[in-house]
């Protein structure tokens, strides 16, 4: 499992689910059910602020594994995107399957 | 319609929940919701707030509690939410008050619990959710995540969970069981994922109870998680980095209906049921919300006021025909009216109060308020009413009170009115010593299902929020201490804007800066500001009722052993609670001292008379104040005692009660009083609210005719007279509003409650407006008392509050007059006032009272009066005040005196030796060395106890019990001889303020005397001859800090210096902190340079200019000499 990060764009469902996936210049089919969970931030060791205030976002992001490929014909990827909510930013932190490939 | 929360917790479970009732009530009335439960953990500590604001928020309140499970062995298998029934009569919340009161039961009272911990086992819990006469059940259980049930579920142990979910079913009728589901959309595995909601959503189906929604509120929105991380890390005492268990996420907010409704839909669809699966749980959710709906006043009693049954005071005729009979007892015993226009007034008066009184129902109360008035004074207790209860004639006459409302035009309404439904405030003040004997005593007369303590809830403030934030960040202790020191008295919300105004806080503001990690500290203290940390016995506050009191109030242990109520004085009113508030006030206990001292050590009543001076002259009457045995009736000394007065007027007042301050001294030394109505005057000036309004100094300049009086209109002469045209007193506000208006002082009353709030005051005016013109004032005079109503009329002071303060203020300072050395003794003993013991010893020493040294045979346990061989009264000190002596030491000693050697000390004193040591450089031991007639010195005696200390006395020489030593004298001390010198003066006060925190040889600023020489400093007694605005240099100890609030806002620092010829007052503006910084606060020697300002006839204060630390000598100026300068005699402009 390769663990990184890298901006990435995505497009969603007006319920906020991910549909597709703009990566490295391609766009990538998002899967059936993908899963959205909130995962904690050691908030205390990567801000420098926790005002009162300071909003959503501070102590947990919001996280979305999705299944994605390029094409009926590609492989299914399994991917790993934290969503910023307040600022609507994806990022790419995982590649659950990069090892396999990378071997 | 909207989503209803049933398990929410507030800031008041402490450690735990984030946010306010009033933030959570509001938000869920502003989402839909028409109703919102609090569960705080493990009580009601929340409740009855939560009630308000839910009242406020036009929603109906739900209540209950997040209650720990204990297995047999006491351990916790998990916590459940338990919801009272609502609509039943009450029935739901009296279980729920019992059960946790069962909860808490043997559980220890210290913040770290050791023992049982709070929280009930399934069979205790079982045996309160059904009661007789209910057919349904009172109490509703929620089986959550949290349970022994969801933590097995959350590890997929399914058949685990079957099974003690069976348990539950077996012990709980299936009608008050529920399954909660929560999902906090943690990761997959974790506690509260998705998948941990879908197990518990199927149980419920397979079990066939209801699964009920709910999102384990802690905090209103995202923004609290933080918080509650630290929050958590606080609890654990730990730091969030090794915290294991941190919530899973921010998700534990009050969700709005439209994302309750979306998990409710996730869930359901992940367990394959559907949507009508989550519309069957909603629809639950929301059934079991409306069955418990509370109604606060059918179900919790609110507002309606409960006192004790008359039965139980022992009456059995009608309670106010028993409150007429007292009060006609208490009219011959206290008062001879002198007239038969006094005797009607007070006739009126008292017809007046027992109307109301009646109207109210409320006789039993004021008998239930002079039984324990009247069993604490019975204990030999002094005892006194404090607050409005002064306003009370049938209060005065049942001997609550001591003071005659009608000598001091107190209006009852003040205290109570018949539009007032709520219990009054009555508060007794007792000698602090006795407090707890009180206590004991109350529960003793009214049995225990009928009192309780209150407790207080203990809120965050700057220093301890930032010693936890500092902990939860992982910071080291020693700089999380060193930031903690620099708070001083400013809330930890505003952290950063002090950082940015106080010279004090500018080293660090300056780290800030650098360091981000102090950056972090900085914002989480702000979120801890105010939130409370853990309840606490209140120091004063006994609930009493009948016996259905535990059905009403929840109890836990308290530290005096004695329940203590889960409710704070806030909750009193709503509750329909009597509390009373029984004051432990050092003052008496001092007071009590010095009256037993008195009779100690005069030989007869005649004696007593001629040492207080207390017959001045022939004529004089005889003091009946004083009885046969020499014991003086404090309460019935008259208040017009001209020495007392003499000694307030020359600001001498240090021990006094009330106006011992730098700030009062000023004032008395201003203001000068004659009488008694003065004294209340100047204690009620004394305040906040007059002091930063300025009206102090019109009242001055019209009171010493300055400038003449003004009133706004002839009507008001008689109101405003006793203050020449000031109004100070809400008594002055309640005759304005009734003279200009003729509502009736009951309605001024309420008027006079509206000024100042924002949403109601307009009202008022336009009432006061309309009905003053109408009466047919011009409207010129009705602007000019409008504006003053309006500006004092929200803080001025109640008189029958300081009357109340005005008698023990009188009382101490007749005793400081007439007997002072039994005053000072009893001042040292119990050390009431703001000031250290050493400051009240220089007062001795300066008013010519021998302060006389440590001594092993004449010292005991107490100070004491001892009169010496010229005849004068000196105070001899006490041995409890050594440093390092144990209660248990000093006892052994007490008890053995005298003793006639050393070793008779060792064999039945048995003290340690670091003591022995301690007895002797405290010069304890140089009476017995000198009665052996050695020519040792207290340095020989040192030094042979430093040697001799090596090797104990063999046991074998220990007398046999029974068998007395040979009274041989002290061959020990007989064959020291003389080699050392004696220890030197300054030797000897270090010793003394090391081990006594006291200078008794001497001042200790008489070490420095040379040096002060060679500066120029002007002595304290010096500054009285000087005139206003000299330029001066003062030294002295720092013996008190002062930041009271004043005009404008801008802070002023107080700081008193004592230099051993009296105290001087220095008052440091903006500037003056600004050039002093770090040493404002702490530092403990200090050199000040500044200019006189005369504040009265006998009165001298400093404005500060600059200060330094006298210790640190190259620090100073340049001596007098070489500046070229004649101190103390250059004017400033």
């Amino acid at each position: 499992m390769g663990v990184f990060s890298e901006a990435i764009e995505v497009v969603c469902s007006p319920a906020g689910q991910p549909l597709r996936l703009i990566w490295g210049g391609h766009t990538y089919r998002v899967g059936a059910d993908p899963v959205r969970w909130y995962e904690r931030r050691n908030w205390w060791e990567e801000e420098t602020r926790a005002e009162r205030g300071h909003g959503a976002g501070l102590v947990d992001t919001e996280i979305w594994r999705v299944q994605a490929r390029l094409n009926d014909r590609s492989e299914l990827r399994t991917l790993d995107l934290s969503h910023h909510v307040r600022s609507d930013r994806w990022r790419l932190i995982r590649i659950h399957d990069a090892l396999k490939d990378s071997a | 319609m909207g989503f209803i929360h049933l398990h929410a917790a507030t800031a008041f479970s402490a450690h735990y929940g984030v946010s306010w009732p009033e933030e959570m009530a509001s938000a869920a009335a502003a989402d839909g919701a028409d109703a919102l439960a609090c569960t705080d953990r493990d009580g009601l500590y929340g409740t009855v707030k939560h009630l308000r604001a839910c009242m406020d928020a036009g929603i109906d309140p739900i209540v209950g509690v997040d209650l720990a499970v204990l297995d047999d062995g006491n351990a916790v298998t998990g916590r459940v939410v338990i919801l009272a029934r609502g609509h039943a009569g009450g029935a739901g919340y009296r279980a729920l008050c019992r059960l946790i009161s069962a909860a808490h039961a043997a559980t220890s009272a210290s913040r770290a619990r050791t023992g049982k911990p709070v929280g009930v086992t399934m069979e205790q819990l079982a045996g309160y959710v059904c009661v007789e006469g209910e057919e349904e059940p009172v109490l509703t259980v929620l089986v959550g995540p949290q349970s022994d049930v969801g933590q097995a579920m959350r590890w997929r142990s399914y058949a685990v969970a079957r099974t003690l979910f069976g348990r539950w079913r077996s012990l709980i009728p299936a009608r008050a069981l529920a399954v909660e589901v929560v999902t906090h959309l943690s990761a997959p595995g974790e506690n509260l994922s998705l998948a941990h909601a879908v197990r518990m959503f199927r149980l419920a189906d397979e079990m066939r109870v209801p699964a009920i929604l709910t999102n384990a509120v802690r905090y209103v929105d995202e923004d609290g998680a933080a918080t509650a991380d630290v929050l958590d890390a606080a609890r654990s005492l730990t730091s969030l980095s090794r915290l294991p268990d941190l919530q899973p996420n921010a998700q534990g907010w009050l969700k709005g209906t439209r994302e309750m409704t979306a998990l409710a839909r996730e869930i359901s669809s992940e367990a394959g049921y559907g949507a009508s699966g989550a519309a069957r749980m909603l629809a639950d959710t929301a059934a079991l919300a409306d069955s418990c709906r509370i109604d606060p006043v059918a179900d919790m009693g609110w507002k309606q006021p409960v006192v004790p049954e008359a039965s139980v005071i022992g009456i059995e005729a009608e309670p106010l025909i028993e409150l007429r009979q007292r009060c006609e007892a208490g009219i011959t015993r206290r008062l001879r009216p002198r007239d038969s226009i006094a005797e009607m007034e007070l006739r009126n008066r008292l017809e007046h109060e027992l109307g109301i009184i009646e109207r109210l129902g409320f006789a039993s109360y004021f008998l239930t308020v002079a039984e324990v008035s009247a069993m604490i004074t019975g204990m030999g207790v002094r005892a006194a009413a404090r607050g409005s209860g002064a306003s009370s004639l049938v209060n005065y006459l049942l001997g609550v009170s001591h003071v005659n409302p009608l000598d001091h035009d107190l209006i009852f309404e003040r205290f109570l009115s018949r539009d007032r439904s709520t219990l009054p405030d009555i508060d007794i003040d007792v000698e602090s010593a006795e407090r707890h004997n009180v206590y004991h005593r109350i529960f003793e007369r009214f049995g225990s299902e009928r009192v309780t303590l209150m407790s207080m809830q203990n809120g965050y403030r700057a220093r301890g929020a930032v010693r936890d934030a500092g902990m939860a960040l992982g910071m080291a202790e020693a700089e999380i201490g060193a930031v903690a020191k620099q708070l001083w008295r400013f809330s930890a919300r505003n952290f950063r804007e002090a950082l940015a105004e106080k010279p004090e806080l500018r080293e660090f503001s300056g780290q800030v800066e650098k360091n981000r990690q102090l950056d972090l500290l900085v914002d989480l203290t702000e979120r801890l500001d105010r939130l409370p940390r853990h309840i606490s016995m209140h120091p004063c506050g006994v609930i009493l009722g009948d016996t259905s009191l535990l059905d009403r109030t929840p109890v836990q242990p308290s530290g005096l052993g004695l329940p203590m109520s889960q409710f704070d004085k806030h909750d009193m009113d709503p509750m329909g609670m009597l509390k009373l508030d029984v004051l432990g006030v050092r003052m008496q206990s001092a007071m009590a001292f010095a009256v037993r001292e008195v009779v100690r050590v005069h030989s007869s009543r005649e004696d007593v008379i001629a040492a207080g001076r207390h017959r001045a002259g022939p004529q004089t009457p005889d003091p009946e104040f004083i009885e046969a045995d020499g014991r003086i009736n404090l309460d019935a000394v008259p208040f017009d005692d001209e020495p007392t007065y003499e000694l307030i007027r020359s600001t001498h007042t240090l021990g006094c009660f009330q106006i011992e301050s730098p700030g009062q001294r000023e004032l008395v030394g201003k203001m000068a009083p004659r009488e008694f109505n003065d004294l209340i005057i100047d204690i009620s000036l004394f305040r906040p609210g007059p002091m930063k309004s300025d009206m102090v100094r019109p009242f001055l300049e019209h009171r010493h005719g300055f400038s003449p009086e003004v009133y706004p209109h002839e009507a008001l002469r008689p109101v405003l007279a006793e203050t020449h045209g000031v109004t100070v007193f809400h008594e002055q506000v309640l005759r304005t509003l009734n003279v200009f208006t003729g509502c009736g002082l009951a309605k001024a009353d309420e008027l006079r409650r509206l000024l100042g709030n924002e949403t109601a005051e307009p009202g008022v005016e336009e009432y006061f407006r309309s009905k003053a013109a109408a009466r047919g004032y011009t409207p010129d005079t009705i602007n000019k008392v409008w504006e003053t109503l309006k500006a004092f009329g929200s803080f001025g002071f109640c008189k029958a509050h300081g009357a109340a303060f005005a008698v023990p203020t009188y009382q101490s300072a007749w005793l400081k007059a007439h007997h002072p050395a039994a005053f000072l003794a009893g001042i040292f003993e119990h050390d009431p006032g703001m000031y250290p013991r050493r400051l009240l010893v220089a007062e001795a020493r300066r008013m010519g009272i021998p302060i006389l040294p440590l001594d092993i045979n004449r010292s005991g346990d107490t100070y004491r009066v001892e009169r010496l061989d010229d005849g004068r009264l000196g105070i001899r000190l006490s041995l409890a005040g050594i440093y390092g002596l144990s209660a248990v030491e000093l006892r052994r000693i007490a008890a053995g005196q005298p003793y006639d050697s050393l070793a008779d000390l060792r064999a039945r004193a048995k003290v340690s030796r670091p003591t022995l040591r301690r007895l002797a450089r405290l010069g304890a031991f140089d009476s017995l060395s000198h009665q052996t007639g050695s020519g040792a010195s207290r340095a020989d005696l040192i030094s042979y106890l430093d040697a001799a200390a090596a090797k104990p006395a063999s046991r074998k020489y220990d007398p046999i019990p029974g068998q007395l030593a040979l009274p041989l004298g002290d061959t020990e001390l007989a064959n020291l001889h003389h080699e050392l010198p004696e220890p030197g003066l300054r030797e000897k006060v270090r010793t003394e303020l090391d081990l006594l925190s006291v200078d008794v040889s001497a001042h200790l600023m008489e070490s420095y005397a040379p040096l002060l020489r060679s500066l120029g400093v002007t002595p304290a007694e010096a500054l009285v001859d000087l005139r206003n605005g000299t330029e001066v240099l003062v030294a002295g100890i720092r013996v008190a800090t002062q930041t009271p609030p004043m005009r404008g806002g801008r802070r002023v620092v107080f700081i008193s210096l004592d230099d051993g010829t009296g105290c001087i007052d220095c008052t440091f503006f903006h500037e003056a902190q600004e050039k002093s910084g770090p040493l404002l606060f702490g530092t403990e020697l200090l050199l000040v340079r500044g200019l006189t300002r005369r504040t009265g006839p006998r009165g001298i204060s400093l404005q500060a200019l600059e200060a330094w630390n006298l210790a640190d000598t190259d620090s100073l100026p340049k001596p007098a000499a070489q500046r070229g300068m004649l101190v103390g005699s250059k004017r400033s402009g």
